[in-house]
């Protein structure tokens, strides 16, 4: 996309060694990690595995015990909380159950980043938040309620184009299929890969949606007891023949997702 | 102008030269300021089609490709007809997002607005129900209250003891601090004038009666009000924002039984304690003041305090105690249970119930006071 000229390295994430202590329990051992620009990066593991902890260091809100995380050329661990918040800001994240402000109305909820970090007029503040809210597929009436009044599937949509309000350059998204039907589900699936053509961001999903990580993904990367497991294009890490790559993939659900992806 | 383009960082720029129009500069969120600022006191100059010239914007996202496709449409409602020339691969996709006829409503939705007598009506049956459920409330509680007095064996002792915990004992310090001072500035103030009559003596008066019969059973209420109403409503409401108290309803436990009757036993038994507690501290406070200011020993008004003041006058600031005790535990579940939704609503409705409480504490009392110089009391 012709608006990352500013920044043309190739990796926009690069972790070393990464590891994370809670007291004495050990989140995340060692990891290294890389996410490309431009690519659809899956990050998948267990429940208790760490990747929402490995989101957490990827999205610069939590601090590492030891390695080092690079996030759009920048040492998150050498930067003031200034240059942090700078560096947020050119960073969308879409939280697991939305986290969308509750007294405010979606197209507030929509506006606010752009608020408060731009001087734009309050009517074209409404407007981009309209515009946003047309691409995650939600009309203007939608605009007007309140979170509570939101169905799964809404509040999901809603808080992707908060995530998306200021244009950014990395895309996360926790778990952006989970709670919601299979037609809605698969309805996010094609708007996560819509807004990808339409707005060029390098987007990384966590997520253990199986039929996601078909569908969407140009790379996954598997963790495993803070390990990283195995990475590759889903196609490959299918065919691993590493036990514990297996064990994850080639459970029934994960081969009746290949079997859907291959119809 | 020209040299500003090949800055690091330049605002998205937009200039009319001789039938044509020229873009350049960084269209994107942070930059777009300044030319928005400028769009609406732009001339347009007056013929058929226009050329805007893209070549040198050096990078455009939603927000930039947004506001060409708005001044692009406005051009075109006047009759000018626009051509794009030089717009990059990826913007020109952007552009054609954003101008999508179904994506983009062209009307902002207006929040709908009623007139003023429809919105005071409404507001005034909003009113008129809200003290219907309040009662409703009141009555729910007492039916719960009756049916745990008949099977004593399901009080919930540890709860309810928790709660006594947090709302008298913990309370201790603030109240003991308040009701000492308050002792203290009545006994000043009054003494000050008694002086003036060398009726020092009578400060044992002043200070007995009006700290046992007024002031201490009111200062212990509202500083309950303040800190276990408003911790009640904040609890209620933020376990009804979770979901939590569906989840006691599913799993077949009353939120009375477990929630309210507990705080509501614990702070009728915690308020009356508190307010004899205060009775002390602030007398001793008014001791203190008297031997200090006024040449009142400690021993001359203790024995002053036996005849000036009876034990009617006690048990009068006493017994209004557990009244407002049930009156700031009943509001202060009634508003947790109004939650609804966000935490918005928790900060609002915590706000309400320390608001009504105290105007109710302070109400009660001043009814108090009439209904006790009728009897004669």
């Amino acid at each position: 996309m012709n608006h990352y000229t500013a920044d043309n390295a190739d990796i926009v994430i690069r972790a070393r060694g990464l590891t994370t202590r809670y007291g004495e329990r050990q989140v995340l051992n060692n990891v290294d990690l890389d996410v490309r620009r431009g690519e659809i990066l899956a990050v998948v593991g267990g429940s208790g595995s760490g990747k929402t902890t490995l989101l957490r260091h990827l999205i610069v809100l939590a601090r590492a015990s030891a390695g080092s995380v690079h996030v759009l050329g920048q040492d998150v661990g050498a930067l003031s909380e200034q240059s942090l918040l700078a560096l947020r800001r050119r960073i969308g994240v879409l939280f697991q159950n939305g986290a969308l402000f509750g007294g405010m109305t979606v197209l507030e909820n929509v506006g606010a980043p752009l608020r408060e970090h731009t001087q734009l007029s309050d009517r074209l503040i409404d407007e981009l938040a309209l515009v946003k809210l047309a691409l995650v597929g939600l009309g203007a009436d939608a605009g007007l309620l309140y979170p509570s009044e939101l169905s799964g599937g809404m509040r999901k949509r809603a808080a992707l184009a908060r995530a998306i309000a200021l244009d950014p350059e990395l895309l996360f998204l926790d778990e952006p299929t989970s709670g919601l039907d299979p037609l809605g589900a698969d309805g996010l699936d094609e708007l996560v890969l819509s807004l990808k053509a339409a707005l060029g961001p390098t987007i990384i999903i966590v997520t253990h949606d199986m039929d996601s990580l078909w569908r969407v993904s140009d790379r996954v990367i598997l963790i495993g007891d803070g390990r990283v497991l195995g990475e590759g294009p889903m196609a490959e890490l299918a065919r691993s023949e590493a036990p514990e790559v297996r064990r994850f993939f080639q459970g029934p659900r994960g081969r009746a997702a290949q079997g859907r992806s291959t119809l | 102008m020209g040299t500003s383009a090949h800055k690091h960082a330049t605002a998205a720029v937009l200039m009319v030269e001789e039938g044509s129009v020229r873009c350049m500069g960084n269209w994107t969120v942070a930059e777009m300021h300044p030319l928005e600022q400028q769009l609406p006191h732009i001339r347009w100059p007056e013929q058929a089609t226009l050329t805007f010239d893209m070549q040198a914007v050096q990078r455009m996202d939603t927000s930039g490709a947004w506001l060409l496709a708005r001044t692009v449409q406005n051009l075109n409602s006047k009759g000018i007809q626009v051509s794009l020339h030089g717009l990059a691969p990826g913007a020109q996709a952007l552009f054609e997002l954003v101008t999508k006829a179904d994506g983009v409503p062209r009307q902002l939705p207006q929040p709908k607005r009623t007139p003023f007598l429809i919105n005071l009506g409404q507001n005034s049956l909003l009113a008129l129900a809200r003290g219907g459920d309040l009662v409703a409330f009141i009555g729910e509680t007492g039916e719960a209250a009756i049916r745990l007095l008949r099977h004593p064996t399901r009080i919930r002792w540890a709860a309810m003891l928790h709660e006594l915990g947090q709302a008298g004992h913990r309370a201790l310090p603030i109240v003991g601090l308040l009701s000492f001072l308050l002792g203290i500035v009545i006994a000043y103030q009054g003494g000050v004038q008694l002086r003036n009559y060398g009726a020092n003596i009578f400060v044992v008066d002043l200070v007995g009666l009006s700290m046992l019969r007024e002031l201490a059973p009111l200062i212990t209420a509202i500083i309950v009000a303040g800190r276990t109403g408003s911790a009640y409503t904040a609890e209620i409401g933020t376990m009804k924002v979770t979901e939590e108290i569906d989840a006691l309803r599913s799993l077949g436990i009353a939120p009375m039984d477990l929630l309210v009757l507990p705080k509501l036993m614990a702070l009728l038994i915690a308020l009356p304690l508190l307010t004899v507690y205060a009775d002390i501290v602030g007398v001793f406070g008014g001791m203190v003041m008297a031997s200090v200011q006024l040449e009142v020993g400690f021993g001359t008004f203790l024995d002053r305090f036996d005849e000036a003041v009876s034990l009617d006058s006690y048990l009068v600031g006493l017994g209004k105690a557990p009244v407002f005790a049930a009156l700031i535990a009943t509001v202060g579940c009634f508003q947790g249970f109004r939650v609804s939704g966000s935490a918005e609503s928790v900060g609002r409705h915590t706000t309400l119930s320390v608001v009504q409480s105290i105007l109710a504490v302070i109400i009660v009392d001043a009814a108090f006071s009439v209904a006790f110089s009728y009897l004669g009391i």
